[in-house]
């Protein structure tokens, strides 16, 4: 597909059009100011409609894909021939219809062509492979459902901890303040009311560490963009958020999301200290498109620890990776997740 | 001191109430919700509100837009949010508009009831009074400026003491150090940092917050 992009076949084929149509219209002129004779122009258009027919049909088969793209093909070129003999019949001045056969033959190749296209899969495939093919497709959805259930039940214990044993933990030690703060004349007392607040104290961080791990509340909050600006205060060399997002995507998604954004963030601070980084978020295609862009040093090594670990993240989520790293020209490195 | 808080949690909410009746502080109001933090402001004219990030209906940053909200149409209010988290964004928002004492502190020092009523009478006199935490996040994102990396790791702890809120003499007490060597600190700090000098002590605080907003 992608050498098909070198040139542009709508432009081929306007530039065919305009081509064929200055031909016959010149051809025309000459027969008229030649006296008008016998009207042999229309040999010449016929001449300059058959390519021009074939290459309409080639742009038309392209819009399909696969199979569906060669049985396109198949059918339109049936038609151009019937036609093209059908006028060498008319302008032969008729008689006996002798392209009937050789049309209806043409017809039967492309009945032919449309069922073993439409029954491929039957045809072709052993009972093994079509089980194998099935399974597939349920293993893929099965996953895609596990996985969103998955990030549901995580976003709940988020809110379970902040709502539940963090806050009973901040009740907590608020009452063991006011009791220390009430035990003024029984120091030792007062000393373990004290070291018991510590201990909560502790406590309470480490739940908000946890919870901060399973996705931080400003990504719940506000989504992916404001949450990339909030990893980017923390990247001493300035981070750009660029956001077309018009709509949030699944939880799962924006979570992987998130933390793609936030270890491609790390490593740029790590190998590109102080370097201006720019993350662009795009929705396309049924992909989230991210790309991470720095202007450091290159040259990063895709087996490297940092790279391994977000192709992992991105591959569980079925998603693509791309790294572009030259030395001495910076890093782009691009992600796209399943984003239906 | 009149105060009011909003706080869904009614654990919470009593504790804190209770606490600070202990200590002297009127409570005259209390809500659940942002839109009665605002109903609240305008019934009470409070000094302080005492606001929760995370709010019903949605639990999400509502009690953050609904400060902010109250701080562009109340000048001089105090708002004082108390959250389980810190998080840049929100703070630089907060911080971003309105006039009057702000702070933002993590709810758990709470429990520290001195620098507590210490950081309540600041805000409530229009000062600030910024978690360590939030100071942490602040410096973090500003290390890129040269002018950062000059300083001293004395004057560095002066600084992020500064951007808490602290007097020079807290800072004084914090650091077991005289007043007059913090002066010294903070003049050697606005000189490197080239911050305008000037004597009120919360303007100074506005000046080292400007520094680290000019990046974010």
């Amino acid at each position: 597909m992608l050498a098909r992009k070198h040139y542009n076949p709508d432009s081929v084929l306007a530039a065919h059009t305009a081509v064929s149509a200055a031909l016959g219209f010149l051809v025309t002129l000459i027969w008229g100011l030649t006296g008008a004779g016998y009207f042999w122009p229309v040999w010449v258009w016929f001449g300059l409609a058959i390519p021009l027919a074939i290459d309409f049909s080639w742009w038309y088969s392209r819009q399909f894909e696969g199979r569906r793209e060669w049985l396109a093909l198949h059918m339109s070129l049936t038609a151009v021939a019937s036609a093209a003999l059908i006028m060498i019949w008319a302008l032969s001045g008729g008689g006996a219809f002798w392209p009937g056969i050789p049309v209806i033959c043409l017809l039967g190749l492309v009945v032919c062509h449309l069922f073993i296209s439409e029954n491929w899969d039957r045809l072709f495939k052993s009972g093994r492979e079509k089980v194998l093919t099935e399974r597939v497709d349920q293993l893929t959805r099965t996953r895609q459902g596990t996985l969103e259930a998955q990030a549901a039940q995580l976003r709940q214990v988020e809110r379970d901890l902040h709502d539940g044993a963090q806050s009973r933990l901040v009740a907590l030690s608020m009452q063991l303040a006011r009791a220390e703060a009430k035990l003024d004349d029984q120091p030792e007392a007062a000393k373990l009311v004290r070291q018991a607040r510590a201990e909560a104290g502790e406590a309470i961080a480490e739940l908000r560490d946890l919870a901060r791990g399973i996705a931080p509340p400003v990504l719940a909050d506000r989504g992916l963009a404001e949450a990339a600006r909030s990893l980017g205060t923390r990247n001493p060399g300035g981070v750009t958020i660029e956001s077309t997002l018009e709509r949030r995507p699944p939880p799962i998604i924006e979570t992987g999301a998130y933390f793609v954004i936030a270890e491609s963030l790390t490593n740029a601070a790590k190998h590109a200290p102080g370097v201006p980084v720019t993350v662009s978020l795009a929705e396309g295609d049924g992909q989230l498109n991210i790309v991470i862009k720095d202007e450091g040093p290159g040259g990063a090594d895709p087996k490297g620890n940092g790279l391994t670990g977000l192709l992992h993240r991105v591959e569980a989520l079925d998603g693509r990776m791309g790294i572009n790293s030259p030395p001495g020209e910076g890093t782009v490195i691009r992600v796209d997740l399943p984003c239906e | 001191m009149r105060v009011v808080i909003v706080e869904d949690q009614a654990l919470l909410r009593e504790g804190i109430i209770a606490l600070l009746r202990e200590n002297g502080v009127e409570v005259v109001g209390q809500a659940e919700d942002a839109p009665g933090l605002l109903r609240l402001i305008a019934g009470h004219k409070p000094d302080l509100a005492i606001v929760d990030v995370r709010l019903p209906p949605t639990f999400t940053d509502e009690g953050i837009r609904a400060a902010i909200e109250a701080r562009e149409r109340h000048p001089g209010l105090g708002i004082l949010i108390l959250s389980q988290y810190v998080e840049p964004v929100y703070t630089s928002e907060l911080l971003a508009g309105g006039s009057g004492g702000v702070g933002y502190l993590l709810k758990e020092r709470v429990a520290d009831i001195p620098a507590f009523l210490d950081a309540i009478g600041r805000v409530s006199e229009g000062g600030t009074a910024l978690d360590r935490e939030v100071v942490a996040e602040l410096v973090r994102g500003r290390t890129d400026d040269n002018s950062l990396d000059e300083l001293t790791p004395r004057e560095s702890e002066v600084l992020s003491l500064m951007a808490e809120g602290k007097t020079n003499s807290g800072i004084a007490e914090a650091l077991v150090v005289t007043p007059g060597a913090v002066e010294k600190h903070i003049s050697n700090i606005f000189s490197k940092l080239d911050l305008p000098t000037t004597g009120a002590d919360h303007r100074r605080v506005l000046a080292v917050l400007r520094f680290f907003q000019s990046d974010s």
